[in-house]
């Protein structure tokens, strides 16, 4: 190979740049061979990237949306005592479809989003490295939003908390198909979210742009590489709890769950919450990595403490699996292990203060721009302290007994979530909006997005530490007058309403600036990645040539031009495969092109997983229906694209 | 706007590789990771339930019996050798070799699964007769799982190349169903011994 054998980290020669013209061609042939077809075949047989993250995207803002009002509703029967807009059936769905919304359909989701839309784009890559199984992942996701709110309209919402736990959710205390849909939809969502976790894996470890080493690689997408990984580990544990255990003690008359046959209900707690406690860090990491690289935009510096910004998201990843037990203090668990549990609750607060002194030491003493992007970053800093500090509370067995199952834990977990999740979200979506559509938010009206948002969340949520220590249970539908928690829980939903208000003009922002004629620069912000580099919203085929990576702010240490590899097909999908650690060029992968069978076999594990829940016939014949997708999915991917070059562990011939 | 400055030449790059050059090998590391970590937390589960009983089996369970089990997993750790045989003739491009050894590691892999029917029956217990029985039935059904998913692969291999002109790419993957085969021969020993072997033990 000429030119980048030695390794991208040495000086390359300048050999020429490339004429005008031949980009013009080049980037119509690209065009036609990565941009989907038109129509409705097209819109369900498309495999990219982008356009996948985006639906991710809005789907799951969809559902921010859905639990944003179910939240609503709670807040309004909570409003004042005795309240009767809701009664207690309905409120049990509610509590419990909007958990599993914001943990499921939310949350998990749009941070998948993130990384299946902006990965490949910040490392250099024209893909993801299996657009087919990303296809796949989401449809399966779609799957689980259409189901879970089919149920709840059909009155079957399940109604046995986000958690379900046994023996409540088990098949003597709740019969009916209510909590069958929770541990189904779960599925869904599991799926997903490991088919996006291996995406990501493989596409930042084999795809990187040459010379993008692993001290190179932008901290976003460390973070969403941290996360993967954390999924790998985290989500089989729900899945093999919900699958292949809760729905089978209800459908098959299994006893995982029944003391009277040797099974063990705190099981279902152990499994739960060694996914449950990662899923917060999983939902947390990756608005962690969304941080940095607005704080270095705005202050126009470089982060400080990279590698302890890197070592830092690790760390909280181990430590993440060793606190699950602390959802579980008010169960008997021996002294030793309370202990335990204890310190690393407390131990993995260290790692995160590490980041946010970090940012804090980058911001000191510059002059952050104050647009809206940072005006979240700090607002995040300001509500996410607060959270972390009650979840240190928390850590405490003697002071969880006493908070446990009442609101002051549903104070912290939002403080943390909203605070941790969604205010760097937010500062995200204002970041790269741009990016991806082309368009600017506006500035005025994201302040005032800005403002409610952080003033609401504070009122909704600072008076229920307050109700939590007074004594108010969560889930429960309505209280007496005479307990005196009115007036908190009025204030309360006056801050909701103030959310929800902030949500609106977001949404009046969002469709303004879509319907604006003025069109984005591609490096709006004078940012340093390298998804600026490429045009907003970015084209089909993402570069044109691979870009080559000197340093880890290539837009800001490359002075005038921009180093790039040439030499791909540009009569067929291809991308650049490198080397693990150096990213090195090493070969050059066809990718898959546009295909339905992502979406039918996406509907083959509906029938699967669906009709379990009422006949085990139904999953015979999902898995029959299955194998005609697996045959057509290998069908089409296994098809001979002219001259390849084979490298075998021996040699390198041509074949076709 | 940048102005692109060509660096070097991509050309030259083979557009077919195997083993940890290939995208496609490192997604089947990815899901074995998941599955083996399924695999692990059902036999922490089935160990977790043992707690619950005196005796394991529980009283008037009978142990699981050895021969079937033992017999398939002869023939799963044989097996090891077609599908050895099949990476090697693919990494060596040789189409031939890949036919007649896919051909000769379906014919071993699928009694593999239909051995596996009695494999579960041979656990003498039934799923719902007790949390012992239906960890029991769940461990190996979700190796059952894998296991028909990787014969699924290698017959739907088998038959495509038998019927159609496959890609060169076709060989990479081809190694690749190896390399899944191998895994779920090996996450099913320790699944033998805990399951099948262990009652007798602990």
């Amino acid at each position: 190979m000429k030119g980048v054998e030695d390794g991208a980290d040495r000086a390359l020669p300048v050999d020429m740049t490339i004429p005008p013209e031949q980009i013009e061609r080049e980037s119509q042939q690209l065009d036609a061979v990565w941009r989907g077809k038109p129509g409705l075949w097209g819109w369900l047989t498309n495999v990219d990237h982008k356009t996948l993250g985006k639906r991710y995207l809005v789907t799951a803002f969809l559902m921010f949306i859905a639990g944003g009002i179910e939240a609503a509703l709670m807040r309004a029967q909570l409003a004042r005592p005795e309240n009767s807009l809701i009664g207690p059936d309905r409120y049990n769905q509610l509590f419990t479809v909007h958990g599993t919304t914001m943990m499921f359909l939310f949350a998990v989701p749009i941070m998948t989003a993130m990384g299946v839309y902006f990965v490949p784009l910040m490392i250099g890559a024209r893909s993801v490295a299996f657009p087919r199984l990303n296809a796949f992942g989401y449809w399966n996701y779609v799957v689980a939003v259409v189901f879970l709110y089919v149920s709840l309209f059909a009155n079957t919402g399940p109604d046995t908390g986000w958690f379900a736990y046994v023996p409540l959710s088990g098949p003597q205390y709740s019969p009916g198909h209510r909590v069958d849909v929770w541990a189904q939809v779960v599925t869904f969502t599991e799926i997903s979210a490991l088919t996006a976790a291996v995406n990501i894996i493989v596409t930042s470890f084999k795809m990187r742009a040459p010379g993008m080493s692993l001290n190179r690689i932008p901290i976003f997408v460390w973070a969403q590489i941290v996360v993967a990984f954390m999924i790998l580990f985290a989500m089989p544990a729900v899945a093999t709890a919900s699958t292949l255990m809760l729905a089978t003690d209800r459908a098959v008359s299994m006893h995982w769950f029944n003391p009277a046959e040797g099974g063990d209900a705190l099981l279902w707690q152990h499994i739960f919450w060694f996914f449950g406690h990662p899923e917060v860090y999983i939902i947390f990491l990756p608005a962690m990595g969304m941080v940095t690289p607005i704080v270095e935009t705005f202050c126009r510096r470089r982060v400080f403490g990279y590698t302890a910004i890197v070592m830092a998201n690790i760390t909280t990843a181990f430590f993440a699996f060793g606190l699950w037990v602390h959802h579980m203090f008010a169960t008997p668990i021996p002294e030793l292990g309370q202990s335990l549990f204890t310190a690393a609750s407390m131990i993995i607060a260290i790692p995160t203060g590490i980041q946010i002194f970090c940012w804090l030491v980058t911001m000191w003493s510059s002059r952050p721009s104050l647009r809206v992007p940072m005006l979240f970053i700090l607002g995040f800093l300001f509500t996410f302290v607060n959270g972390g500090i009650t979840g240190v509370m928390l850590a405490s067995v003697a002071f969880d007994k006493q908070a446990h199952d009442t609101f002051f834990v549903v104070a912290h977990l939002h403080y943390v979530l909203l605070g941790g999740g969604v205010m760097p979200l937010f500062g995200a979506f204002y970041f790269w909006f741009p990016k991806i559509t082309g368009r600017s938010l506006g500035e005025t009206l994201g302040k005032w997005h800005f403002w409610l948002f952080v003033i609401g969340v504070n009122v909704t949520f600072f008076p229920m530490h307050i109700l939590g220590l007074e004594g108010m249970p969560r889930r429960v539908y309505t209280y007496l007058a005479v307990t005196g928690w009115g007036r908190l829980n009025l204030i309360a939903t006056i801050g909701a309403v103030t959310i929800a208000t902030s949500v609106l003009l977001f949404v009046i922002n969002a469709i303004k600036s879509l319907r604006s004629s003025t069109v984005a620069e591609a490096n709006p912000w004078q940012a340093s990645g390298l998804e600026w580099s490429v045009a907003s919203p970015p084209p089909s085929y993402n570069f044109l040539n691979a870009p080559v990576v000197e340093s880890r702010h290539p837009l800001w240490d490359t002075s005038l031009d921009l180093p790039v590899l040439t030499g791909f097909r540009t009569d067929r999908r291809e991308v650049l495969v490198t080397t693990t650690f150096a990213a090195h060029p090493d070969a050059r992968h066809a990718a898959p092109s546009d295909s339905i069978w992502p979406l039918y076999l996406a509907l083959c594990m509906a029938v699967v997983f669906i009709g379990s829940i009422f006949s085990p016939y139904f999953v015979l014949g999902g898995l029959g229906l299955a194998l005609i997708g697996m045959a057509g999915w290998g069908w089409t991917e296994s098809v001979p694209q002219g001259r390849e070059r084979v490298a075998t562990p021996a040699v390198i011939p041509e074949r076709t | 706007m940048k102005v692109p400055r060509i660096a070097g030449d991509v050309a030259e790059l083979p557009t077919v590789t195997f083993g940890h050059r290939s995208l496609m090998w490192w997604g089947t590391l990815g899901f074995m990771v998941i599955e083996g970590w399924t695999t692990a937390l059902l036999v922490a589960a089935y160990l977790y339930l043992r707690q619950n009983y005196e005796t394991w089996p529980p009283l008037r369970t009978p142990y699981p019996s050895l021969l079937i089990p033992s017999i398939n997993l002869a023939i799963l750790l044989f097996s090891i050798i077609p599908a050895k045989m099949t990476e090697r003739c693919a990494k060596q491009l040789d189409e031939d070799g890949v036919k007649r050894w896919l051909v000769i590691m379906s014919a071993v892999t699928i009694p593999t699964v239909v051995i596996r029917w009695w494999e579960l029956w041979a656990l003498n217990t039934r799923w719902d007769s007790t949390a012992y029985g239906s960890a029991a039935w769940t461990v190996v059904g979700f190796h059952t799982s894998l296991l028909l998913l990787d014969v699924i692969d290698t017959v739907g291999l088998t038959l495509f190349y038998h019927v159609k002109r496959m890609p060169v790419k076709s060989f990479s993957d081809t190694a690749d169903n190896s390399f899944y085969w191998y895994f779920t021969v090996g996450i099913w020993i320790p699944v033998y011994l805990v399951v099948y072997v262990g009652p007798r033990v602990f």
